[in-house]
């Protein structure tokens, strides 16, 4: 009857705090859950013509998870930097498993569903971002992780100051840096695949 | 790109930008004056920087929301199911969602049905559908819908078989414009296509209009062979525990209209079912109604067992000589026993030709109906026969109807509750005024909306055990707008599992709410509970999955299922898993205290889990204002934790949004008994009136 308990999520944050692999794995659905939630209700707002603020709907999502009791500065700064990264894994994962269902199933292009188009063309797009982001933190970490945090953890730019502990100057420059790179990195790969 | 490399062309790219544009080229020439490829590289960075736009500014989530709900909430347009990609949703049935999708190995359309896993988690169980739906698929018959494929693929079972753009015998029958001619022509495809699944062995067991469509070109098809037999739960302990009430909890509620006596009670069914099942249709098609109704079920049922058909024709007339036969055809499909019905679908093809060959030769034409043929002799319309003519049932029929905790429950709610509680009934006694009874939901103005939400309010609260609370204008308008959310999607066209209609949300639930009545009743728990809870979690969806783990029409973890006897393969048997639920509710109610307010905590822990809700309820009550009503959930909210004021405060809205359609069905232009009329419901007064 329980969707999910507080206590869990942020036990679980410790355990792979502590380099345990597996609370990811548990932790993955739980967040997935939230995630859909937060979907639902961006989707519903949209459809009735209101502007939801992400950050508001993405706050109100992460306070759910942590709890209020645990939703102190400290676990939640820590929580803020683990939650972005399940994020990628888990949108990641299912755009990969849609690209490659799509190259390596053989499936024909039907041009009769327009949707089904548009979402293969979004799993090649965020297929390529994560591979993007991974080359880039391979030189320049701290901007991979500003970009994992604002774009998968849906955090603000004062936010992603906090979680890694840098002035909000320094992020907006990592975020334009980033995003430039990132950019052009995909412009790029998108023209030499075509 | 070197971390070094990287350095040097990022510090001159935030200089540049942070200088104004016009000076950017002096600038870069100026810092890399020995390097012409990093100047051009940070010249192309500097560039995408200014193209970049909006790109990432918004977080994944929003853009993906979209993929995100498609994926896992059932929206499955685009989705690639093994070799088949779905185009459009054609409908739901008792057996799952069927789609309309493209089979790409060869260029056609096909219907794709998607078993949900509460079928799908029973092999043997599906391994025999399968031989029979292949089998009667093998027929190769033109009447018999052709099956594709029953298979598996990306997790999903599903039968993918023959598109049929046309419409079902039901759509044609409420069109109401169905000739005589058209109505044996029908009939002859049906019965081809039965005789020759019968010459086989293979028995239909759900013959309606629903299962029936015909094309555009007139050709008529039979759906669903062998399906019925999936949805037939085994029968648990006695053998006399009616397998027609299991197959009413799987699929065919709502039309029981069409079982055969034998089906009713429970017992062994061979082709004559199917034969009997056909004479409904044909009566149907006919005289637009059907030939056994009651206000109930379980007065159906009755009907069935133990009383003539309404007459085909006008009472006190006897039947013009060209329909003689005809009647006397339909006559003789409707025998309660079956060894006085036709014995075989070929004896009765031969003598519909025969009534076929006497209505040309009496001169009938083709675009006559059957109301115009007997209003040319003279006759008014129809009667529903007299009912002093038709004899009470036997006390005997419910037993032979099966559970005896049915037995009790129906004959409560026969007595009880519809006299205490149909809202006509409520109405006129006046113990519970119903506001602009006369007027549709959707016609009222916005005060009359309120008014009647009071009302409507009130009624429920009594039901819950709970002294109706004057209710704020806040607090109203808080259920308005749910209520208002449900109306407006009614109908509408569905693209997410949100925005379902409430017609289908209806017609999913209906398979569960005898079966949940019945649990939940036994536990002395609120039967609108049981009911309400899963139209708000899961709009009934019979069994889904959550991602973690959550499964079945309650949303059950597999480590609390089976501290309530549930094992993780019976998450999806309803008949399992809602005496649990309501066990569930129960146990935890007894430990909060059994008062409405407990209830409304212990229906939250289904998002927040109960020591948490455990430990709001004490901090609630040591607060000074504590008031013991429903609604001091949504008034207290702001005392309450955040997540807690997240979920509550939507939740008690849409509690009664739901609970306040589902008593009214008709105020909501929905074509469906108020679920006050369930086996059960009366129970939901035996909550234990409060002390205060």
């Amino acid at each position: 009857m329980i969707s999910f308990s507080q206590q869990n999520v942020t036990e679980l944050l410790t355990e792979w705090q502590q380099g345990d692999p597996a609370a990811l794995d548990k932790l993955t659905p739980l967040i997935y859950d939230e995630l859909r939630r937060m979907a639902h209700r961006y989707v519903r707002h949209e459809r009735t013509g209101n502007t939801l603020q992400t950050t508001e709907l993405v706050n109100e999502a992460y306070a759910r998870l942590l709890g209020k009791k645990n939703y102190d500065w400290q676990s939640r700064s820590h929580f803020f930097g683990v939650i972005a990264q399940v994020m990628r894994h888990i949108l990641i994962d299912h755009a990969r498993r849609r690209h490659f269902a799509k190259h390596g199933g053989g499936v024909r292009e039907v041009s009769l569903e327009h949707a089904a188009l548009m979402t293969q063309r979004r799993a090649a797009e965020l297929v390529a971002l994560d591979e993007a982001l991974a080359e880039l933190s391979q030189f320049d970490s701290r901007k991979s992780r500003v970009v994992e945090l604002r774009y998968f953890g849906g955090l603000s730019l004062e936010e992603a100051a906090q979680v890694l502990e840098v002035s909000l100057m320094t992020v907006r420059r990592d975020w334009r840096a980033a995003k430039a790179w990132l950019y052009r990195k995909l412009k790029e790969s998108k023209h030499s695949d075509e | 790109m070197t971390p070094d490399r990287w350095q040097k062309v990022e510090a001159i790219f935030q200089d540049a930008l942070d200088s104004p544009p016009q000076e950017r080229a002096s600038f870069l020439d100026q810092a890399f004056s020995d390097d012409d490829d990093l100047r051009s590289e940070t010249a192309r960075l500097i560039a995408a920087h200014d193209e970049a736009g909006n790109f990432i500014e918004q977080p994944a989530l929003v853009e993906d929301a979209r993929i995100i709900l498609a994926h896992k909430l059932g929206n499955n347009i685009g989705r690639e199911i093994g070799l088949y990609r779905i185009v459009d949703r054609l409908g739901a049935g008792g057996m799952g969602e069927v789609y309309l999708a493209e089979d790409s190995r060869l260029d056609r359309l096909v219907a794709l049905k998607l078993l949900p896993a509460y079928f799908a988690s029973d092999d043997e169980r599906l391994a025999r559908f399968q031989r029979e739906a292949r089998a009667a698929s093998a027929l190769n018959h033109p009447n018999i819908l052709t099956i594709h494929e029953v298979g598996e693929a990306d997790g999903v079972r599903f039968i993918a078989t023959e598109f049929i753009d046309g419409q079902t015998i039901q759509e044609l029958i409420a069109r109401q414009e169905l000739t005589l001619a058209e109505i044996l022509d029908i009939a002859m495809q049906i019965i081809s296509g039965l005789a020759t699944a019968h010459a086989a062995g293979i028995v239909h067991r759900d013959i309606k209009p629903d299962n029936i469509m015909r094309r555009g070109d007139g050709l008529v098809k039979i759906l669903d062979f062998g399906i019925a037999k999936l949805l037939e739960v085994p029968a648990h302990g006695a053998p006399s525990a009616g397998t027609a009430m299991f197959t009413e909890t799987g699929a065919v509620v709502g039309t029981v209209g069409y079982m055969s006596p034998e089906q009713a009670r429970g017992l062994a069914i061979d082709e004559r079912t199917d034969i009997w099942s056909f004479g409904v249709v044909l009566y149907q098609m006919l005289t637009h109604r059907l030939p056994f109704t009651g206000a109930t079920r379980m007065d159906t049922l009755v009907e069935i067992l133990e009383r003539e058909p309404l007459p085909l024709l006008p009472v006190g007339t006897d039947a013009a000589p060209e329909l003689r036969s005809l009647v006397q055809l339909i006559e003789k499909t409707l025998r309660k026993n079956r060894d006085d019905r036709f014995q075989t679908a070929l004896e009765l093809q031969n003598d519909l030709k025969q009534v076929r060959q006497e209505f040309a030769s009496a001169g009938i034409r083709n675009e006559e109906t059957f109301a115009e043929l007997l209003s040319k002799r003279d006759v008014a319309g129809f009667t529903a026969a007299s009912a002093k003519t038709r004899k009470a049932p036997s006390p005997f029929v419910f037993i032979a109807l099966g559970v005896a905790v049915l037995l009790a429950v129906a004959i409560a709610a026969a007595i009880t509750y519809q006299n205490l509680l149909t809202p006509r009934q409520a109405e006129r006694s006046g113990a519970a005024p119903v506001t602009s009874s006369e007027k549709v939901y959707v016609e009222m103005t916005d005060t009359e909306r309120l008014a009647f939400i009071a009302a409507q309010e009130q009624r429920i609260s009594t039901m819950m055990g709970d002294r109706p609370a004057k209710l704020d204008e806040e607090a109203l308008r808080a259920i308005k707008r749910q209520i208002d959310h449900y109306v407006a999607r009614s109908g509408s066209g569905s693209d997410t599992a949100d925005n379902e209609s409430l017609d289908l949300i209806y017609a999913r639930a209906r398979p569960y709410l005898p079966t949940i009545a019945r649990s939940f009743a036994a536990r002395k728990v609120p039967v609108i509970i049981g009911i309400y809870l899963p139209m708000i979690e899961s709009a009934y969806r019979p069994c889904f999955e959550s991602s973690i783990g959550a499964k079945g029409l309650f949303q059950f973890l597999p480590q609390t299922a089976r501290q309530y006897d549930v094992a993780s393969g019976e998450l999806c048997d309803v008949e399992k898993v809602a005496p649990a639920a309501a066990h569930y509710i129960a146990d935890h109610m007894a430990e909060l205290g059994d008062d409405a307010e407990s209830m409304t905590l212990v229906l939250l822990s289904y998002n927040t889990g109960a020591t948490w809700v455990r430990g709001s309820l004490r901090q609630l009550r040591d607060s000074e204002d504590y008031e013991r009503t429903f609604w001091m959930l949504f008034r207290n909210r702001d005392r309450l934790d955040e997540s807690f004021r997240n979920e509550g405060a939507g939740y008690v809205p849409m509690f009664f949004a739901a609970a306040i359609i589902g008593e009214n069905p008709r105020n909501f232009g929905l074509e469906m008994e108020p679920l006050s009329t369930l086996t059960g419901m009366n129970d939901v007064t035996t909550l234990p009136p409060r002390t205060n």
